[in-house]
């Protein structure tokens, strides 16, 4: 599903070139719960803006579904991006004067999903995090836990194929974060493929691939094999 | 993005922002009320002195004294002309084309009644006028070409100078000074209101007595032809002059020392005045919309860069550069069209609380015309205003980097 080889990310800034990536060379099947971590400026938040095509290379080639980034316009980018791709922030990035039902609805506007049929599938997305009593409720007005939830919900919406996950539950107390791990957790079972991106390692232990990246490099990536009773907790 | 959704996202995003949508389109309020208020009162008045300009006639032409300009007349200008005298009016009546002469000479003196002075200005001119000018009297009766045969002092008073003199009471018969003369009160005009043909403050008196008497003259200020409808009026112009040419013995038309005007003209002339001043004061009022339309460009940027994280959410849920541009298009642009409306329906408030104050306390029979042109015009301005002011705002949103404008504080 996607397949990135000898990835390169080279930022100018005041003429001092930085090379956030360094021939980063991977690919994750579809169906993968992958949590890439590192330390901070390791690179790894550029590697999930590329994959999710929020940004593009300075080098090396990324196929994303057989197709490569370089072909593609910036506005079928955008239609990817809709059509096949999720977003959960660490900052929610919710509009918090809108209610969550138009949160949600945010990326179908921007679909060719009629809009007859958008208010199921918001109701839908928004009972499958477990708030349908707030549907109607401003955003602003929930708790941290409750807004992640409503990212969760906004992103999956569309149903798109990979759901990226940048620092989920970095606003978080424990108890939210366990909560919105979990439900990513859920997602997985079903066969949703979730890229993760984070710096705690219970967090990273939900998934069951895990890249570490260091300097722009992959360091290791290696599979997370475990059972019910080794489940990990998020502790902060 | 469908466009009903895009109105929806923007009409959405301006409701949460109440008190800031509604004093941004302020400015756009105001402008397209001033430029209805204008235009409508420009229209309102330009028919209204079309209205009165015809009650006359556009049969008639005048001749004044002086060689033509372009300019105001000679004898506004304070230079005595003794050039159209009692031989030109026997000449002109002679002419087959002309239906009557009337001549005029003015002046201004102190009339007084009692103990009650006002100063007036007079006309004096043979009874013929009064027909020519569709001259109305509310009480009393015209004087008769014997009455100025007979330099018999009596005169007719405008509404307003009955009123100043004599109040409630019925003027006719009375007497009234004029300067050092005593004048007798024959009747009373009725009222026109406020106007450029109104005698509500004029007194009339006949002819001889005005020129030879109160003046001491043997020259006109004016004369007034009534021309045969059969006949073109330019045909009717040429004869005239040719006449006047002879009387007054000038062989080339560069020395002419008189003027002639056709209603017609007079009618092209307060059109063009009017419509041009109309124009005029919808450019200034156009003004405060460029204005109105400069604070919108501002609100819209403090918004653009308040909502950066919003515009970097929807780009990175799958909204193109131009999704966004028209969200930001569409809102402006809402904007200025609610704020033209509200304009359109202010502005005939305006006009129509002008209508009743005109009317009113002005006693002036105005018919107030709300042109459909200025509603037309109001609104395609203040859609382009929103178009032009509001699409550089766009731009900047829909450039945004989605990465940079998530990261954004």
């Amino acid at each position: 599903m996607i397949e990135v080889h000898n990835l390169e990310k080279e930022y100018v800034d005041e003429e001092m070139p930085t090379r956030a990536l360094r021939g980063v060379t991977f690919s994750i099947a579809k169906g993968e719960f992958v949590s890439i971590m590192g330390p901070s400026g390791s690179g790894k938040s550029t590697l999930l803006q590329i994959l999710s095509f929020l940004d593009r290379p300075t080098g090396g080639a990324y196929t994303f579904q057989n197709k490569s980034i370089d072909d593609m316009s910036d506005q079928e980018l955008a239609h990817v991006r809709n059509k096949d791709m999720g977003f959960v922030f660490q900052s929610f990035n919710l509009l918090s004067r809108m209610s969550v039902y138009d949160n949600v609805e945010i990326p179908l506007l921007y679909s060719t999903i009629p809009p007859q049929k958008r208010q199921s599938l918001v109701g839908e997305a928004v009972r499958s995090v477990g708030l349908e009593e707030k549907l109607y409720v401003e955003a602003g007005k929930l708790s941290g836990g409750q807004k992640q939830r409503v990212a969760i919900a906004r992103a999956l919406v569309a149903d798109p194929n990979v759901l990226f996950a940048d620092e989920p539950t970095g606003n978080l107390d424990s108890a939210s974060g366990l909560q919105i791990m979990e439900i990513l957790e859920k997602l997985h079972e079903k066969g949703r493929t979730i890229i993760l991106v984070t710096h705690e390692t219970q967090t990273a232990e939900f998934a069951n691939r895990i890249i570490r990246v260091r300097d722009g490099m992959i360091e290791s990536d290696v599979l997370v094999t475990r059972t019910a009773h080794t489940r990990p907790v998020v502790l902060k | 993005m469908l466009l009903r959704d895009a109105f929806c996202t923007a009409t959405r995003s301006l409701m949460q922002r109440k008190m800031r949508s509604v004093l941004t389109m302020l400015g756009i309020v105001i402008g397209i009320a001033s430029v209805i208020t204008i235009m409508s009162l420009g229209n309102s008045a330009q028919d209204y002195i079309l209205g009165q300009v015809q009650s006359f006639g556009t049969d008639i032409i005048s001749i004044n004294p002086g060689a033509p300009t372009s300019g105001p007349p000679a004898a506004v200008q304070g230079i005595i002309i003794t050039t159209l005298n009692a031989r030109d009016v026997a000449s002109l009546k002679q002419e087959p084309s002309i239906v009557s002469v009337a001549a005029r000479v003015s002046g201004q003196a102190t009339a007084s009644y009692g103990t009650v002075e006002r100063s007036i200005i007079w006309h004096a001119f043979s009874p013929v006028g009064f027909h020519m000018f569709n001259m109305e009297l509310s009480q009393g009766a015209p004087f008769t070409d014997a009455d100025a045969g007979a330099y018999r002092k009596v005169i007719i008073l405008g509404s307003q100078v009955a009123k100043d003199l004599f109040g409630s009471v019925n003027p006719v018969g009375k007497q009234v000074r004029l300067d050092d003369a005593t004048f007798r009160v024959v009747g009373v005009f009725a009222p026109k209101g406020a106007g450029v043909f109104s005698f509500d403050n004029y007194i009339v008196m006949p002819l001889s007595v005005g020129q030879k008497q109160m003046l001491g003259i043997d020259y006109y200020h004016e004369l007034s032809v009534q021309f045969d409808s059969r006949y073109d009026s330019t045909f009717v112009k040429n004869r005239i002059a040719s006449i006047l040419r002879q009387n007054h013995h000038i062989r080339s038309a560069d020395k002419e020392d008189f003027m002639i005007t056709s209603m017609e003209e007079a009618l092209n002339i307060v059109t063009s005045i009017t419509s041009a001043l109309t124009w005029f004061l919808a450019a200034i009022a156009t003004i405060s919309l460029i204005v109105g339309g400069i604070g919108i460009m501002n609100i819209m940027l403090v918004s653009v860069t308040e909502r950066t994280r919003e515009i970097g959410l929807r780009k990175a849920v799958g909204a193109t550069e131009w999704d966004i541009l028209q969200q930001f298009l569409i809102e402006s642009i809402f904007l200025t069209l609610v704020g033209g409306l509200i304009g359109i329906i202010f502005g005939g408030t305006l006009v129509g609380l002008a209508y009743v104050l005109v009317t009113r306390f002005a006693a002036v029979d105005w018919v107030f015309t709300f042109p459909p042109a200025a509603v037309a015009l109001a609104l395609i301005v203040s859609t382009a205003s929103g178009l032009i002011f509001g699409l550089y705002p766009a731009r900047q949103a829909s450039r945004k980097n989605p990465i940079d404008a998530l990261r954004y504080e």
